[in-house]
């Protein structure tokens, strides 16, 4: 019996090894099979021309797969770039889930995107900056850029961000009117850092002086949970907001919708991040600032795919190796005003004072501040009133706040701060703003 | 009625042939990617197309070939050195999981001994600095949870566990705190961003037409015949071995324990922090997360190989293949990302362990006669 029994699994063991065998085998016999069945599915699109052979490739944080978040809405932008240029975005070489501290993983997945044949390639997250700036020395003839970053040379390196401070401006409005109708000047801020970096405190300026120009008396307080994304932290920190400082409006620069279905349960207001939160919380959200990547991505598609194969033109056709648009080129909004729950005129008042931003006549961090008139029929007119900006007094400096010089930032009536002050020097605070 | 035996039991088999186990193992990996291919299909990747591009790393019809095989090199060494080290304190019975934050430590060391150093020492000096301190800077905080054990008997599991995320947030700390002090941190940019090394802690790299080989390759074979001698035919070697298996019968014959254990675990974190400081110069700037979880995998590759050191070697090259592989060839797919290979090596260790079980031991059915009653 034992024997038979031996015998017997001893043939399975064979059987299933010659089966493996089987299938193995094969493997390097049709090897060209499903190489030619490949082909037709590119065969199938238009006869090969320069723009076809054009290759997208990225470099991912986190999945592809993601439903939602930073990777999910910068891999929606490609693809969707992709498609308006007539690329099939299945084509698209990505690497993803890849961390942005470790420099040999991010330099490996850069040579892996290359190596597949990429002509650009687009890496998303600030930490990626050391790989990207030296892959661009190292490829001279791939086209390297890199969001969020500030590295870039004149020939095949640029970075891309966004004036995402205007769209803030705009929710700070909703939020000002929301609080100036409820009669509580406290509005709460769920924030991954402060003055650490400047796209976040200039995200908290700019919504404060928003919501100041629809209530001067607002005060903007700005809880700091010291990550980007925390689904937990970011909930606990909007519930502190609201139950120490009685905010009647939570605004938030951090990943999840955890802060606005905090409001929601709290019965206060929200202001959210990234994508329209309105569908997490609809009867709290009134608009978020967003992002519309693809108007980058398919700028950027364009112009390598205009170089015709010489990659270091790519920044002289991108007019410089800064990209940094705003609302005028429809890179960064407010999104759609969710009108049962924000403060009537809301929306006129924002759109107002889109329309004034993107005239280029006016930016957020001058010496000039908003307010305005609203008559009885809805109609909205915008004051101007020269005025300081004044910072509340302290500075981050070499990782210590400090007492600033002279808090006044713009005089009365003079022009916006540089753009290199929003996107990398900003280390205070506008008056009104209070963290912890 | 009598006692009623279940319908199998399992039996040890008296013979143990090499050759059947080593079959085993060969059909665990080729299951393990039919499993793999089942996955693939539902997805609607063609598996073979992808195990082809998987298993060939997408070296082949590439732009740079030979740099992808520099990168390979590259996540290879580290993972050979760290299985090597962990399979030394394995052997003796320690259960040292702490190869994370030995692998850290070595790494920051190293990195500390580049950032001061890097502008006066010439460079292979400084490659060997690096090395030494990643050495002895591993080396001390895996000495300290041996000693802790040997002293006050304390559990070495929980210690190493608990000092790997005590590592990781101490690099981190340098890494994010922008500070005059802080000797790590580029000094021109406004966000926390590492500096690279100077010049002279750049790894040692012998040019082979465009292919660079990284001599800490060279280093890491090295390693891996001096330790199959140490173990095999050296006295101290045999110590580890005695102590492994019975710690009271090596008191018995006059081993000092505690000393063998101090004297083990500082080499094998040793090791550790060394490939540590290897990953470093050979990256050229610190990390914040630099191990690439080489001290988790490690421990799977040390067990695949039952700790013996060709079998390390083989199975730190399968491990390699199928990640760097699975990231080159996933590239191109939308639906399948790095974390096939993740997916994939989870059902090889599981397969190898069940291929392993039938190997040692059989199922005998319950004999024919009381199954009638």
């Amino acid at each position: 019996m034992k024997k038979i029994l031996a015998l017997a699994l001893a043939a399975a063991m064979s059987l299933s090894l010659a089966a493996c065998g089987g299938s193995g085998n094969p493997d390097g016999s049709s090897a060209n099979n499903p190489g030619s069945a490949g082909k037709p599915n590119t065969d199938v699109s238009t006869p090969v021309d320069s723009k076809s052979d054009f290759k997208v490739g990225a470099v991912y944080i986190t999945s592809q797969n993601d439903t939602a978040g930073y990777t999910f809405q910068h891999h929606s932008g490609i693809t969707a770039a992709m498609k308006a240029l007539g690329l099939d975005p299945a084509d698209l070489i990505v690497v993803d889930n890849v961390p942005d501290n470790d420099d040999t993983a991010v330099a490996t997945a850069i040579d892996t995107v290359v190596n597949q044949g990429a002509d650009i390639v687009f890496g998303i997250s600030f930490g990626y900056i050391n790989a990207m700036a030296e892959k661009a020395e190292t490829y001279p003839d791939v086209i390297f850029s890199h969001g969020t970053g500030y590295m870039a040379n004149d020939t095949n390196f640029n970075n891309y961000f966004g004036r995402i401070y205007q769209a803030r401006y705009l929710a700070g409005i909703a939020a000002g009117m929301k609080s100036a109708e409820l009669g509580n000047n406290s509005i709460g801020y769920v924030a991954a850092y402060n003055r650490q970096y400047a796209e976040t405190c200039s995200g908290i300026n700019a919504f404060a002086l928003g919501a100041q120009s629809a209530n001067p008396d607002a005060v903007v307080h700005v809880n700091v949970i010291d990550t980007w994304g925390d689904e937990a932290k970011e909930k606990q920190a909007a519930q502190a907001l609201i139950d120490a400082y009685n905010c009647c409006v939570i605004s938030q620069h951090c990943d999840s919708a955890q802060p606005q279905l905090v409001a929601a349960q709290n019965n206060v207001f929200g202001c959210g991040y990234n994508s329209d939160m309105t569908e997490q919380a609809p009867g709290a959200h009134m608009t978020s600032a967003i992002w519309h990547w693809n108007v980058y991505y398919q700028t950027a598609i364009q112009a390598a795919m205009d170089c015709n194969g010489d990659a270091s033109k790519f920044v002289e056709k991108m007019g410089g190796n800064a990209y940094y648009a705003g609302l005028a080129e429809g890179f960064v909004d407010a999104s759609p005003l969710n009108e049962s729950v924000a403060a009537p005129n809301t929306k006129a008042v924002m759109d107002a004072v889109r329309n004034l931003i993107i005239s280029g006549e006016w930016d957020v961090f001058s010496g000039v501040k908003l307010s305005y008139n609203i008559s009885d029929d809805g109609k909205v007119e915008i004051i101007k009133t020269d005025a300081p900006l004044m910072s509340d007094g302290y500075e981050l400096k070499d990782g210590k706040v400090v007492e600033m010089a002279n808090p006044e930032i713009v005089p009365a009536g003079g022009p916006s701060v540089d753009d290199g002050v929003i996107k990398g020097s900003m280390n205070y605070n506008v008056a009104g703003v209070i963290e912890g | 009625m009598k006692n009623r035996q279940p319908l199998f039991h399992v039996v040890k088999r008296e013979d143990s042939r090499p050759g059947r186990q080593l079959l085993a193992y060969v059909t665990a990996v080729v299951l393990a990617l039919a499993v793999g291919a089942v996955l693939l299909a539902v997805q609607g990747v063609e598996p073979l197309t992808f195990y082809k591009q998987m298993l060939t790393m997408g070296i082949p019809g590439s732009r740079y070939p030979w740099r992808a095989v520099e990168n390979f090199i590259k996540l290879f060494v580290p993972l050979l050195i760290v299985s090597l080290a962990l399979a030394l304190a394995f052997k003796m019975r320690f259960w040292n999981i702490g190869g994370e934050g030995q692998f850290i430590m070595g790494a920051f060391w190293a990195g500390f001994a580049a950032m001061k150093l890097g502008e006066i020492l010439p460079k292979p000096a400084m490659v060997l600095v690096m090395a030494l301190c990643g050495a002895v800077g591993g080396g001390i905080y895996g000495l300290f949870a041996a000693a802790l054990k040997v002293r006050f008997g304390t559990n070495e599991t929980l210690l190493t566990l608990m000092l790997n995320y005590i590592a990781l947030y101490f690099l981190q700390f340098f890494a994010e705190t922008k500070a005059p002090w802080n000797f790590f941190l580029d000094p021109e940019s406004a966000r926390p961003k590492f500096a690279k090394f100077p010049a002279g802690a750049q790894m040692v790299t012998v040019p082979i037409g465009p292919f660079n080989l990284n001599l800490s390759l060279v280093a890491a074979l090295a390693l891996c015949v001096l330790i199959f001698v140490y173990l095999n035919y050296t006295k101290r070697g045999y110590e580890i071995s005695v102590v492994g298996d019975s710690p009271n019968t090596a008191r018995y014959a006059g081993m000092r324990v505690g000393r063998i254990v101090l004297r083990t675990i500082f080499l094998s974190a040793a090791l550790i922090g060394m490939a540590g400081a290897f990953h470093m110069s050979s990256a050229g700037v610190m990390s914040a997360s630099p191990t690439n979880d080489v001290g988790w995998t490690g421990i799977v590759v040390a067990w695949l190989a039952k700790l013996n050191t060709l079998g390390i070697l083989a199975a730190a090259l399968l491990i390699t293949v199928l990640q760097f592989g699975c990231q080159t060839a996933s590239a191109a797919y939308p639906a399948i990302d790095a974390n096939f290979a993740n997916l994939l090596q989870g059902v090889i260790l599981f397969i190898v362990l069940a291929a392993d079980f039938f190997t040692r031991f059989r199922l005998v059915r319950r004999a024919g006669k009381e199954a009638v009653k």
